[in-house]
């Protein structure tokens, strides 16, 4: 049951991301990346990661790529230009994907990974972080608001800044 | 889990992270006096708690105990060794000379000017955390808390269509970049099972015994090659240079072509230091075999030498000029980092130093140029040496810094590279660098002959400021100072490794 | 861990179902004309619509959803420490961690504050007052030490 759920989620994971890359439909590929990052989240789970999983939803899907599609109908108005990739840039791509990919699944499955016993179920790990979070990284922790903080600043000033430019 | 452990580990390690702490004070303080008072009017006061911020970052290093290689603290989130010593003032100098440099240029508009100081005293904070990291998890962090940032810094230039599309070129290739660096970081950890740098390097000399590992290992120092070659400006993930530095207001450039970039180096140093070398001033490699990683570096350098000084020929923009020359420098760095014994670290932060005075130097020329009325061209350049004397001889004392001329300290710094490469016996980098030096002499030169010997052929008047004569002056006594005592630089810097 | 996540992917097929029956039985029971053309506008019940669906933003908008981007982030980041905050409390470090709580959200409450005192928060169009004189006042005379 679970090895379907995975494969499940593994095509709802691979198939989008070529629409992502090759469709000329900015739409379509946004849409289509929604799907991919639901995907994600669910093979999140699956591994037993089931905070990162949850917020994958909440931020990725529910922030940053409403926030694209936004951008996306903000600056164009009627039709949209369909994208394209000229062909060269195509097979370069292709081949490079290819060298990466042929590289990534050859060292996955030679490396003598060191593997953890499994222990039934994985429990829920948001307490786990939460430890982590207020004792062993408590610095990264502070540290990350304060790029929050300038970042919202910067990013707020920029956008800010294009009001009034119009 | 037991928090009371951790509690004492934080309360003990925090005066460590003092700088960072005292940074962040700053950043808060000069938000809320930006909301609390009208901000258009308070330009000097947001550089003065700046600088003080940055001034006052530095002070809590002296009451700490003596740095040593395996001093870490803070549960082995950071070490505390000779290097994060004495990169934190580097850096404070970094951030104090870009606010004075905005100050002085008048270059931020004033209603973008407090956000500004923020951004650089954020990043200051970045690159600060970032050379004390020894977890794979705090690099990230600091890796991202100095790249995000700096996007927006380029492109905080408010009603300049340059400084948006450089800020656009900047963020799509850094987050590339920085993606494929984070896989390379989940490679490593899935390996060791363990985020900590000595954790891994240990894992991986044991990993490297094991044939089937190896091919794992090359992938993962690939990718994370990718993100150290981006923020160093090295070939083959150079292309961003020129349009950022470009585009970008000229004193944020200056901090770009000097911070980011140093911090690159260190990082290559805490990385590559503990997964190539098995001991110190090794000249084994065997760490991660396979492939032939010193002459895959020292061809990156070399390349990335000669497309910077040969792509600089043409320029006539001289914030381009610059961006190829900084590429350029970033190969000869790279020279120290190849040799990967004592002698190539010691050179390379030895020449970071030098180089933050003297690339400073020529970028503010730059900018006090153009906010007093000239241009970034060359044009404006010509028959300049008459008109604004003191500003053209600071230029070229800088530019033949750059070039690495004998009275001035570029001239020692390229010395004591060149002597790491010789030293390891890679004589053709030596000689291709040698050869890239004359080029670059002529493109450097090309802009001493404009402001000394053409004639002008604008007549615009140029009016340098004393606080911008005040700044130059700071930057050229350690240009030219480093050139003729650098001994105690040298020897604050053997020590180091 | 999983049973949890095994309602919402019910949940999630539920919904998929649903959607996916209902277009399915409307198809089988609506009369299939074709040559009307008000079937093929967008409410296909003769209601005119007014221009077209593709309109311009106010740029405003994103500023919000940077924020709320942010803001997000934050969220993610708090609640596991909340989750633990009971527990801390028992072993007697409770307040050790509010500060630490406290400090990670003080220091973006601050952000917020800037948002508001510069007008960021405001849907209307309309730049505020203090930042149109700022504008003008730079622009006419530049203001340099």
């Amino acid at each position: 049951m679970t090895d379907l759920i995975f494969n499940v989620f593994i095509l709802l994971t691979i198939i989008p991301c070529f629409w992502v890359a090759l469709s000329s439909n900015i739409v379509h590929a946004a849409f289509s990346l929604l799907i991919t990052l639901f995907g994600i989240a669910g093979l999140y789970v699956l591994l037993g990661a089931d905070f990162i999983g949850v917020i994958q939803v909440i931020v990725y899907i529910g922030g940053i790529l409403v926030l694209i599609i936004f951008g996306v109908m903000m600056t164009q108005r009627g039709k949209l230009l369909p994208l394209s990739i000229q062909l060269p840039g195509k097979l370069f791509g292709a081949v490079l994907t290819g060298v990466i990919l042929a590289a990534l699944l050859l060292s996955a499955t030679r490396t003598l990974w060191p593997v953890a016993a499994v222990l039934g179920e994985p429990q829920l790990t948001s307490a786990a972080i939460g430890d982590l979070l207020l004792g062993k990284y408590l610095i990264p922790f502070e540290i990350a608001s304060v790029l929050l903080l300038a970042a919202l600043i910067g990013a707020v000033l920029i956008a800010r800044r294009s009001v009034r430019g119009e | 889990m037991i928090p009371e452990n951790f509690i004492q580990s934080n309360l003990q390690g925090i005066s460590f992270i003092g700088p960072e702490l005292i940074l962040t004070l700053a950043i808060l303080l000069i938000l809320l006096v930006g909301v609390l008072l009208p901000y258009w009017r308070h330009r000097i006061l947001f550089t003065i708690l700046a600088v003080a911020g940055l001034a006052g970052s530095v002070l809590p290093l002296w009451k700490l105990p003596q740095p040593a290689p395996d001093l870490t603290y803070l549960s082995n989130l950071f070490v505390w060794d000779w290097l994060t010593f004495l990169s934190k003032p580097f850096f404070a100098v970094v951030g104090v000379l870009t606010i004075l440099l905005t100050q002085v240029t008048g270059e931020i508009d004033n209603s973008e000017y407090s956000e500004c100081t923020i951004l650089v005293l954020a990043v200051t904070m970045g690159m600060m955390l970032l050379v004390a990291s020894t977890d794979l998890l705090m690099i990230y962090l600091a890796f991202e808390t100095m790249g995000i940032l700096s996007y927006l810094l380029v492109g905080i230039r408010a009603r300049d269509e340059r400084s948006g599309e450089a800020a656009l070129k900047y963020v799509l290739y850094g987050a590339f970049t920085s993606g494929t660096m984070l896989f390379g970081f989940s490679l490593l950890f899935g390996l060791a099972g363990s985020t900590d740098l000595l954790a891994i390097s240990q894992k991986v000399a044991f990993a490297s015994q094991h044939p089937q590992d190896r091919l794992l290992l090359i992938v993962a120092i690939l990718f994370f090659l990718a993100g150290l070659l981006f923020k160093t400006a090295s070939f083959p993930f150079h292309f961003w240079c020129p349009d950022v530095y470009e585009g970008a207001p000229t004193p944020i450039t200056a901090f770009l072509s000097v911070g980011p970039k140093a911090a690159g180096f260190v990082l290559f140093i805490r990385l590559f230091y503990p997964l190539f070398a098995t001991g110190h001033d090794a000249t084994i490699y065997e760490a991660v075999s396979g492939l032939d990683w010193p002459s895959i570096l020292a061809l990156v350098s070399a390349i990335t030498m000669t497309l910077g000084n040969l792509a600089a020929i043409h320029q006539n923009n001289l914030k381009r000029l610059l961006a190829y020359s900084s590429i350029a420098h970033a190969g000869y760095l790279l020279m120290g980092i190849v040799s990967l014994s004592d002698l190539g670290l010691r050179s390379v932060v030895f020449y970071l130093v030098v180089y933050l005075f003297m690339n400073v130097g020529a970028f503010a020329v730059v900018a006090m140029v153009a906010s007093a009325g000239g241009s970034e061209e060359i044009d404006s350049y010509r028959g300049l040496g008459a008109r604004a004397p003191y500003v053209c001889v600071a230029m070229a004392i800088f530019l033949f810094s750059l070039i690495g001329l004998p009275p001035f300290a570029g001239f020692v710094g390229k010395v004591y590279l060149f002597a790491a490469v010789i030293y390891k016996k890679i004589y053709w980098l030596a000689v291709v660098a040698a050869l890239n030096t004359v080029i670059s002499l002529y493109y450097y030169l090309r802009i001493v002959k404009a402001m000394f010997l053409e004639k002008p052929t604008e007549t615009i008047q140029i009016q340098v400021p004393l606080s911008s004569r005040v700044l130059l002056l700071a930057l050229l006594v350690p240009t030219l100072g480093l050139g003729i005592y650098w001994q105690p630089l040298a020897r604050v810097v053997s020590g180091m490794f | 861990m999983f049973f949890d996540f095994a309602n919402v992917f019910i949940f999630i097929i539920l919904g998929l179902l649903m959607t996916f029956v209902i277009i399915t039985v409307s198809r089988l029971l609506a009369p299939r004309v074709s040559d009307v053309p008000d079937k093929f506008t967008t409410y296909e019940c003769g209601e005119r619509p007014v221009g077209s669906a593709w309109i311009l933003f106010n740029f405003r908008f994103y500023a919000v959803a940077l924020a709320f981007l942010i803001f997000d982030i934050e969220l993610a980041l708090v609640f596991p420490c909340i989750s633990v905050y009971h527990k801390w409390l028992k072993a007697g470090s409770g307040l050790f961690a509010l500060i630490e709580i406290a400090v990670f959200v003080g220091i973006l409450f601050l952000g917020l504050i800037y948002m508001w005192n510069r007008g960021d928060l405001k849907w209307t169009k309309e730049v505020p007052e203090e930042m149109e004189e700022g504008l003008v006042l730079e622009e006419e005379k530049p203001i340099t030490f």
